[in-house]
């Protein structure tokens, strides 16, 4: 896996900078030169790489327009997405493949309920749900977690139950049937390991759009309190100061997005090439 | 076909910048206007649409504080101050073609005082409390009379707030439908109102009053939350004033050469409430706290107010003393300064010292988002001075309309809560109106000082201005004493204004049409 990793380009940055972005999430708070909600109106605004007056440099990103320093919020605002994307993804995928291999499994009437729930999530638009969601139960870290992740698990059900349809004919799971294997081994031991590979890829992709919707609900007001540094949230906030040319504030959350969620998909398309047999090895 | 098409979309997105004819001007403010019933208007900003424009007021204030005539052409106070007459200019008519009478402008203000409307707005909140209204009655058919419980020296000047609008209209209307549908009285009609978005305000032809004559033949009045959109349209050409403009835009504005900003020291107080409301003192042993006038004087200490003028809002500013508007506040009263160390000294000495973690006890600051320029900023900045004297403080933001607003009417708004609250200054009984009584429902943090209830009763009685403002001075510094906020400033407005017009804001967020005219090349 890991020399198939090392071949290719991309992938191999992205998963460079995945890795980046985690140490500065499990890190970040301690590494961060200060702390991200420190305000001082008086140095506000000020753009990276300014001599303070004393002549040293110590916002290296600049301040924002209360004076918190632009990197600790960043390093800091790693954690949240990572956290957010990972346990949102965690809490969708065990959700959706439960309920997908249990449909895909059993069938019948319990397959049709389970079915027409996922139609009728599919049917509200995901981020008016999360904000419908969201102004009920205040939002919060743990509450944005959980809409995420409740908001994830339809993609989940659908592939699992499709990929469980199409094994549990077949002959190994007959002959574990054969041997007296309980149904819940059956499901569990004998049929989910042979459908994850999807699963993982459709999770590697799934990250990287719940951290997208994460900076999307922070910018929107709803993700966390305002006082929690996101990167989402700190896009919002660069809002009324794009025009005054305080490009700093938008431009490094931003980048840390784009640059996180284009190495999540870049590790998804690897993935998706690599557990794939029949396009292993293809350029 | 294909290239015709780009040809057309690009003269389009022309003919979409070209921004307002020359009979039409665009108006911008940051807040959605929620109800155009009459009764029920509450806010600075659809004040500005409706009074005076929409709606006609039996008298109105000018830019320098001065009472003048509108709908009533003359008026008369009774010997015991506690009726004024008026008389209406004959040839009125609401905007439906009805002769607007004596018997209308009673109906106004027996609608707004029904009960069974429930209304909270400022009719209801502000003037009735303030005047001691008791009843209204027609005496002919362009006379009537106000009954009011008491004499108040500026009762004709909050009459100004009454929106006039016609009885036969308004009683066939649900309170959706005028919420909606507004019949005016006033020079201009409503032709167009889509909640969040705009109001289009159209002239009504051969309006017979002085007021009507002149002025601009259409109005947009555009609601845009976003303060870096609002500056966008103005130097886009789009918008003729924009309200409200936050300081980290004006160098932007100034230099696009197509706007200026023109800033004005604003009567609007901006200031941190304290909740004295009995349940939420019980709610936490901060909340608990902040009832103690030592722990409460000693929080005025610990906030650099000067600081946040200057950094936050990009200008020089005194801090505020009391809640009433100079030149009528106590001269005497000094800014209490910005003394971090005497802060903590006071505070030990109140009975809350630090504790092993630094913290002496903890507090909520509930922040509107968008209610003036800067709001959610100034909440987390002072907050951050209190966590500095050992009071960390968490920040709720909150949305304006739906969640701050409701929480402040039911009195539930706190402990702490940020409150911006129109001023004016020519009575110091318009500043001091917040605290008429102690059940004055604008009393949103129930402060009950019982001093200052029994010398507002005293004040109001005294005929003599000289005696009368010895009693302000006194009640003033009680207020100061006894702090139910925690005191910062008089808002100093930007308003961006596009180099096609001329106009000088005024000092009180008023925004009049009839003032700004055309720059001829």
């Amino acid at each position: 896996m890991f020399k198939s990793l090392l071949r290719a380009k991309w992938p191999l940055f992205a998963f460079v900078v995945l890795i980046v972005v985690s140490v500065t999430a499990l890190i970040g708070p301690r590494v961060a030169p200060k702390d991200p909600n420190r305000q001082n109106i008086v140095t506000r605004l000020q753009p990276p790489m300014q001599p303070d007056r004393t002549g040293k440099v110590t916002a290296y990103l600049g301040t924002d327009g209360l004076g918190r320093d632009v990197l600790s919020r960043l390093l800091y605002g790693a954690r949240v997405s990572v956290i957010v994307g990972f346990s949102a993804v965690f809490i969708g995928g065990l959700i959706g493949t439960s309920l997908g291999v249990t449909a895909g499994y059993f069938g019948g009437r319990l397959d049709s309920i389970i079915m027409r729930l996922a139609d009728i999530q599919l049917a509200f638009p995901f981020i008016l749900l999360a904000i419908m969601f969201l102004v009920v139960l205040k939002p919060g870290i743990w509450n944005l977690i959980l809409i995420l992740g409740v908001g994830q698990w339809v993609t989940y059900a659908r592939i699992a139950r499709a990929q469980t349809i199409s094994q549990r004919e077949k002959e190994y799971v007959e002959a574990a049937k054969a041997l007296g294997a309980r149904t819940l081994a059956v499901v569990f031991r004998t049929v989910l390991p042979n459908i994850l590979a999807p699963l993982i890829v459709i999770a590697s992709f799934n990250v990287s759009s719940v951290i997208l919707s994460e900076a999307s609900l922070s910018f929107l007001g709803l993700g966390v309190p305002p006082t929690v540094p996101t990167w989402g949230g700190m896009l919002a906030e660069s809002r009324d100061q794009l025009l005054a040319g305080r490009w700093w504030l938008a431009v490094f959350p931003g980048v840390a997005i784009a640059l996180t969620v284009l190495s999540f998909n870049l590790i998804g398309d690897w993935l998706r090439d690599f557990l794939d047999p029949r396009l292993r090895g293809i350029q | 076909m294909k290239y015709l098409l780009v040809v057309a979309l690009f003269l389009g997105a022309v003919a979409l910048a070209q921004g307002p004819d020359a009979n039409t001007l665009v108006i911008a403010q940051s807040r959605s206007t929620s109800t155009l019933d009459p009764a029920a208007i509450s806010d600075a900003a659809t004040f500005n649409i409706t009074r005076g424009l929409v709606f006609a007021s039996l008298v109105e204030i000018d830019a320098d504080g001065k009472v003048t005539p509108s709908l009533a052409e003359s008026y008369s106070v009774s010997e015991t101050g506690t009726e004024v007459s008026f008389k209406l200019h004959e040839g009125l008519q609401c905007h439906d073609g009805e002769p607007l009478t004596a018997e209308d402008v009673v109906y106004s203000i027996k609608r707004a005082a029904d009960p069974a409307n429930a209304f909270t707005g400022n009719i209801v909140n502000f003037v009735f409390p303030n005047i001691g209204y008791v009843d209204a009655r027609v005496d002919s058919e362009l006379e009537l009379t106000v009954v009011m419980s008491r004499y108040n020296p500026a009762a004709v000047a909050f009459m100004a707030d009454i929106l006039v609008h016609c009885k036969d209209a308004y009683e066939k209307m649900s309170l959706d439908q005028a919420a909606n549908n507004p019949i005016g009285s006033g020079p201009y009609r409503v032709v167009e109102y889509v909640r969040g978005d705009r109001v289009v305000l159209e002239k009504v032809a051969d309006y017979p009053l002085e007021r009507g004559q002149g002025g601009w033949q259409r109005l947009v009045w555009r609601t845009i939350p976003e303060a870096s959109t609002q500056a966008a349209e103005l130097i886009a050409g789009n918008v003729d004033i924009v309200a409200g403009v936050v300081s980290d835009h004006v160098a932007a504005i100034n230099n696009s050469g197509t706007a200026t900003v023109k800033p004005v020291m604003g009567t609007r107080r901006i200031s941190i409430w304290f909740s004295f409301n009995e349940k939420m003192a019980q709610s936490s042993p901060g909340a608990a706290a902040i009832q103690s006038v030592e722990v409460r004087r000693a929080i005025q200490y610990a906030i650099d107010v000067p600081s946040i003028c200057a950094n936050l809002l990009g200008v020089e500013c005194e801090r505020m003393t009391t809640l009433v508007n100079p030149p009528n506040d106590n001269p005497n009263l000094k800014p209490y300064p910005y003394d971090p160390e005497l802060a903590e000294k006071m505070l030990d000495e109140a009975g809350y010292p630090r504790g092993a973690d630094g913290v002496r006890f903890t507090l909520s600051l509930q922040s509107p988002n968008g209610l003036f320029a800067n709001d959610v900023n100034l909440a987390l900045t002072v907050a951050q001075y209190l966590e500095d004297v050992g009071i960390p403080t968490a920040v709720e933001v909150m949305e304006t309309a739906s969640v701050f607003t409701p929480l402040l009417q039911s009195h539930e708004a706190g402990p702490l809560f940020i409150n911006s609250i129109g001023g004016g200054t020519w009575s110091p009984i318009r500043d001091m109106g917040l605290y008429a009584s102690y059940k004055a429902n604008n009393n949103y943090n129930d402060w009950n000082n019982p001093e200052w209830f029994d010398l507002y009763e005293k004040m109001l009685a005294e005929r003599d201005p000289e005696a009368r403002q010895a009693i302000v001075n006194d009640m003033l510094v009680i207020f100061y004493n006894d702090p139910p906020w925690i005191l910062l400033y008089f808002l100093p407005s930007f308003y961006g204004v596009s180099d096609r017009i001329d106009w000088t804001p005024r000092r009180d967020d008023r925004i009049d049409p009839f003032t700004v005219h055309l720059v001829v090349n």
